[in-house]
């Protein structure tokens, strides 16, 4: 019994893995699309630096080939539980700013906010079947019960932020695609940390 | 008193004979050979104009004594122009490399500087034994937006040159083309090509980044190629192809999600599998039409008139009997 169900989880992890994959892939195609509709709407340079913002979970991770299957899990939930809020907060915005006048953006934003929903129920699941507590929100925002709230933005550091958000969850989702496909070699499902396969 | 001195080409140079005054009387030597007087003013040596023929060793003697009193090792050269840079991942995630060159030759001694910075952080780019002119860098940090910024500095002696550039990691990630391409006639059928390759060996987790390819492939007889993306797997048949006709296949590769295409894989060439000439078992067999193909390059239907066994004679004279007797049968009609 024991057997079955751990054939039977092993596959529903596989399952979910793949369609997870699928869901980056398009979700990477439809934000590289959504950044050029937004930073040609919202009138910035397509080159601009911006700065890391507080809030926004950056991609960039060192060692990230050491990484434990629960770390990759935990960190990509985190992350684009944080987009879920950040893109919705920027659909509001871009109501508040350009109205019905930019019904387009609004609807390539809503699109990729519920694509990031959808990645995050994976995620939820994957956690689930690694036998892990899966961090309520709830807690997130306890944490953050200390300090005020930060002073709201001008209209033109919100478009800023928004272009950092769009580019960091591009990144992201290059980079869970990427944990999803470790978390699918057979090796990770004891939950040790895959090394990258030697080059001959 | 030997040392080496650079000058470049087109300037005028002047070489004092050591420590002897102006109007002592020297004799100077070029690789051995004397140089004429009419180049000297007073014990001094005067080059106009110099150009790259005139390097080599230049030694000062005393007039009668023939003391070497001094030598020195002219090199003349240009300084560096601006540098050509290039910088690729062929083996991400793993790390990238950057190679360098010259546009045109110095004909003297450079030393290269290159830096690299990621974001405030210095990197340092550990250079390969072969090529000399290449460095390679591993990645401590990856998936992030922070821009990598590399300066590669060219110095020699007569001047130096910098050229600088700056990408993020995605950019550059530019697999090698896949290897072993084989292309081999499907049997039984005349118009498909059954193609495999492999993942270039520089690309070290292909199941973690997979590739995806891009197939292309014309008959030899045409300009125009065709082409197929795959997003999966290192096989392909072709099913359009001309029946009996030779193709030329090539494969590229790139990471699924990011970075540019490889060069193209070495062309491999391949024909398409055709029927054998059936043989006549009669001699009221006089022809045989075959047809195996609907491409509108297939020969036309072969006319079979001559079993291999039935031809008399030999070389460019060598006629099938049975040919003979229709051509023999036409003569007496019109005599």
């Amino acid at each position: 019994m024991a057997a079955a169900d751990s054939h039977s989880s092993a596959l529903r992890r596989r399952d979910l893995c793949s369609r997870a994959i699928r869901l980056a892939g398009k979700m990477r195609a439809d934000v590289v699309d959504l950044l050029d509709t937004y930073v040609e709407r919202q009138g910035l340079d397509a080159s601009a630096s911006v700065a890391a913002v507080e809030g926004v979970p950056l991609a960039a991770v060192e060692r990230w080939d050491e990484q434990t299957s629960t770390q990759r899990l935990l960190e990509n939930l985190a992350a684009y539980r944080a987009f879920r809020a950040l893109l919705a907060q920027m659909l509001e915005e871009q109501r508040e700013q350009l109205g019905e006048a930019d019904a387009g953006l609004g609807r390539a934003l809503a699109a990729v906010l519920l694509q990031v929903s959808a990645f995050t129920y994976h995620l939820e699941e994957l956690l689930r079947l690694e036998s892990r507590g899966i961090p309520g929100e709830e807690e997130e925002e306890e944490e953050e019960d200390g300090p005020p709230p930060p002073p709201r933005l001008s209209i033109f550091e919100q478009k800023l932020r928004g272009l950092g958000v769009l580019r960091e969850l591009a990144q992201w989702a290059v980079r869970s695609a990427r944990d999803l496909r470790q978390l699918a070699k057979p090796s990770a499902a004891s939950g040790t940390a895959p090394g990258l396969a030697e080059s001959p | 008193d030997s040392h080496i001195q650079y000058e470049r080409v087109g300037a005028d140079v002047t070489m004092k004979c050591g420590s002897m005054d102006w109007d002592a009387a020297v004799t100077w030597t070029a690789n051995g050979t004397d140089i004429d007087e009419s180049h000297l003013n007073g014990s001094y040596l005067i080059l106009k104009n110099v150009d790259l023929s005139q390097s080599g060793q230049y030694s000062c003697y005393e007039g009668s004594s023939w003391h070497l009193k001094y030598q020195t090792y002219l090199r003349v050269g240009m300084p560096p122009k601006e540098p050509v840079l290039m910088c690729r991942s062929n083996n991400y995630p793993k790390g990238f490399y950057c190679s360098w060159h010259l546009p045109t030759p110095t004909y003297i001694p450079n030393s290269f500087n290159i830096s690299v910075i990621h974001g405030t952080k210095d990197m340092v780019c550990e250079k390969d034994a072969v090529p000399k002119n290449r460095c390679h860098i591993r990645y401590l940090q990856l998936f992030s937006t922070v821009k990598y910024k590399v300066t590669l500095t060219v110095t020699n002696a007569l001047g130096k040159n910098s050229t600088t550039l700056t990408f993020d990691e995605f950019a550059i990630v530019k697999p090698d083309p896949p290897e072993s391409v084989v292309a081999k006639p499907v049997p039984n059928n005349p118009r498909r090509l059954e193609v495999s390759w492999q993942n270039p060996s520089s690309w070290p987790d292909p199941e973690s980044f997979p590739l995806k390819f891009f197939l292309r492939y014309r008959p030899l007889i045409l300009d125009q190629w065709q082409h197929v993306e795959l997003s999966d797997g290192t096989s392909h048949t072709i099913t359009d192809a001309y029946a009996g006709k030779e193709y030329i296949i090539q494969v590229a590769a790139k990471d699924n999600d990011i970075g540019t295409w490889s060069d193209w894989s070495v062309a491999v060439h391949a024909t398409p599998w055709t029927e054998e000439p059936k043989h006549l078992t009669t001699e009221a067999q006089i022809t045989e039409t075959t047809s195996a193909s609907t491409s509108s390059f297939m020969a036309p239907p072969t006319t079979k008139i001559c079993d291999k066994g039935a031809v008399v004679g030999s070389g460019a004279v060598a006629v099938c009997w049975t040919a003979g007797l229709v051509v023999a049968a036409y003569s007496v009609l019109f005599i």
